[in-house]
């Protein structure tokens, strides 16, 4: 480092890396894992709608449009669709709404407040299938709600697994208690990053709490709303697990199961991968569309200071 | 007005935390209680409490809790090093190179942080199949890495644009090798990026479900994850070895959280304000 400094430095010369030869040490291995089991098996997902490949028949051939229009006319493919959406819909709202009245209630740094943020945490490092254990516990028919009801005169308490117009509710509503620390943390970290003198000027004017939330707390932590967004977004679409373990799709056909459910279930069962696949694509298509287009709209309103 | 509600803060959110954290406590307290306590009274504090649901599953005679948690341990540490390593390179790499490509390889690579696994999973067991890494914990490790990835160079890439281009440059003048420039120049100082890369990925790869249910597959063990859904069905009368399963699978994760409780924080801080 403390070599005489008469060397002339030429900084077009001084490349930091050697293209060729970095390469491969550098950016190889990781891009060949990605590509080999990322962006080939996303094209081959792609390329598997358009055959009617079936794991117990060997003979496999091009059938075009055909597994798409199948499914655009099949009513399971829209019922999973629907289910996937209503899920999607309330594990981005609410979450978001809940996780933010949350941060702003424990925005303080004491003890007790650090505290309170661990408990809200702690779902969020568990793993989706203990979630669902810790929930089966509280909702089984002779689960632990039911029984408080029960014992609080309530005489018909509702199936909260069991019941078809119930259930996906109740699996939305997992799953938001499982993500809401997640956003509380988020939002305390966009709180924290808001400069003091711009409440300090803003009661100076005569701003009451609400005047104070939506000119200046709201337009702050805008990045924060974005982060929060999509990775509910990312995670509604998704969801799997709760549903395995809670309902297995049920009660009845398909009532709670979601397209990556269904995809995963007709997969494994492999009698119909070429239509599993037309699905997969499906549910690709909406996940990057929705996900562009809410990010795009979210990151408009960001502010950077 | 604003003096009163300061008064309140305090009870209105342990309230809340209480209500929230109430499945838990069902759960906690169910695991040390014997089956007919659990059922006659499921609120109740295990007096006294009992260790029988715990001695169950530590001591089945199939061992599955130790294998899995052998299996589980074993997936996360390779998963988890390999990403920190790879990515960080990767990263590095896309961020300093001024090749015209890896503008759009950064953005494909970020792209891949929304896909659901349900969309690659069946062609990823071919290809793992076809490389003879079925039902091994190599097999589950390569699906991880590159599954996770672009999340270890999201991170990274954010935090290498931050880093001064000139130490690097200075590091070279010297002569050090490209590999030795890496290691002793820059990865030092992606440290703390390096932390919340390794605390996420760990508790994500430790949580994972579908991967290793699907490549370990059957024959070749599970991981404790992976183990608490096999048991949901075994144990459907015995909730309390359920629940005690479900918290020794967990326990990890949550040690892990109460040792680097500031760090998880600062990661996502890190995240969410830039």
């Amino acid at each position: 480092m403390l070599r005489p400094r008469s060397r002339p430095r030429n900084r077009e010369r001084l490349s930091i890396l050697r293209p060729a030869r970095d390469f491969s040490g550098f950016a190889l291995p990781g891009l060949f894992l990605y590509g080999v089991l990322v962006l080939v098996p996303i094209g081959w997902t792609v390329v598997l709608g358009f055959t009617d490949r079936n794991r117990f028949d060997p003979q496999t051939s091009w059938v075009g449009l055909d597994q798409f229009s199948h499914l655009l006319q099949d009513d399971q493919f829209w019922l999973v669709l629907k289910n996937t959406f209503v899920v999607t819909a309330i594990v981005v709202i609410v979450p978001n709404a809940l996780g933010l009245a949350i941060a702003l209630l424990l925005d303080r740094e004491t003890r007790l407040y650090r505290l309170l943020r661990s408990v809200f945490f702690t779902p969020v490092i568990l793993s989706g299938i203990v979630v669902s254990v810790i929930w089966q516990s509280v909702l089984r028919p002779d689960g632990v709600l039911n029984r408080v009801l029960a014992d609080a005169g309530v005489e018909s308490a509702p199936g909260w697994l069991s019941d078809p117009g119930i259930a996906l509710f109740s699996i939305s509503g997992i799953i938001c208690w499982q993500m809401l620390g997640f956003c509380v943390v988020v939002y305390l970290a966009g709180l924290n990053g808001v400069p003091r003198e711009l409440y300090e000027a803003a009661i100076v004017d005569g701003a009451g709490w609400w005047r104070r939330f939506r000119s200046v707390t709201w337009p702050m932590i805008a990045s924060a709303v974005t982060i929060n967004t999509v990775m509910l977004l990312i995670s509604g679409f998704k969801v799997y697990e709760h549903i395995l373990v809670l309902t297995n799709g049920g009660p009845g056909r398909n009532t709670t199961a979601s397209i990556a459910f269904d995809v995963i279930e007709k997969g494994v069962r492999g009698d119909r991968i070429g239509f599993a696949a037309a699905e997969a694509t499906i549910m690709l298509a909406v996940i990057v569309v929705l996900s562009g287009v809410v990010l795009r709209l979210l990151q408009r309103r960001e502010v950077h200071l | 007005m604003r003096d009163r509600f300061e008064v309140v803060r305090p009870i209105a959110a342990i309230a809340l935390a209480a209500v929230f954290f109430f499945p838990v406590y069902v759960v906690v307290m169910g695991m040390l209680k014997p089956p007919e306590e659990i059922q006659s009274s499921p609120l109740g504090l295990p007096v006294p409490p009992t260790g029988e649901n715990f001695s169950a599953v530590l001591g089945r005679e199939d061992g599955l809790y130790w294998s899995a948690l052998l299996n589980s341990v074993q997936i996360t540490v390779l998963s988890v090093l390999a990403l920190t390593l790879l990515s960080a390179m990767l990263a590095h790499y896309l961020v300093r190179s001024k090749a015209r490509w890896t503008r759009p390889a950064l953005l494909m690579l970020l792209a891949g942080l929304m896909i659901p696994p349900a969309v690659i999973l069946q062609p990823v067991t071919q290809v793992l199949g076809a490389a003879g890494l079925m039902n091994s914990v190599a097999g589950v490790v390569c699906a991880n890495v590159a599954y996770y990835l672009p999340f270890g160079v999201f991170v990274f890439s954010g935090f290498i644009g931050t880093v001064p281009v000139e130490m690097e440059e200075a590091a070279s003048i010297d002569g050090a090798s490209r590999f030795r420039m890496f290691w002793q120049v820059v990865f030092p100082t992606l440290r703390p990026a390096a932390a919340s890369v390794m605390i996420f990925l760990g508790v994500w790869v430790w949580n994972d479900f579908l991967t290793p249910l699907v490549v370990l597959g059957p024959e070749s063990g599970t991981t404790v994850t992976v183990g608490v859904y096999r048991s949901v069905g075994e144990y459907s009368t015995n909730f309390g070895t359920l629940y005690a399963f479900s918290f020794l699978a967990s326990l990890p994760v949550l040690l892990f959280f109460v040792a680097l409780q500031k760090q998880f924080v600062a990661g996502l801080t890190a995240g969410s304000v830039k």
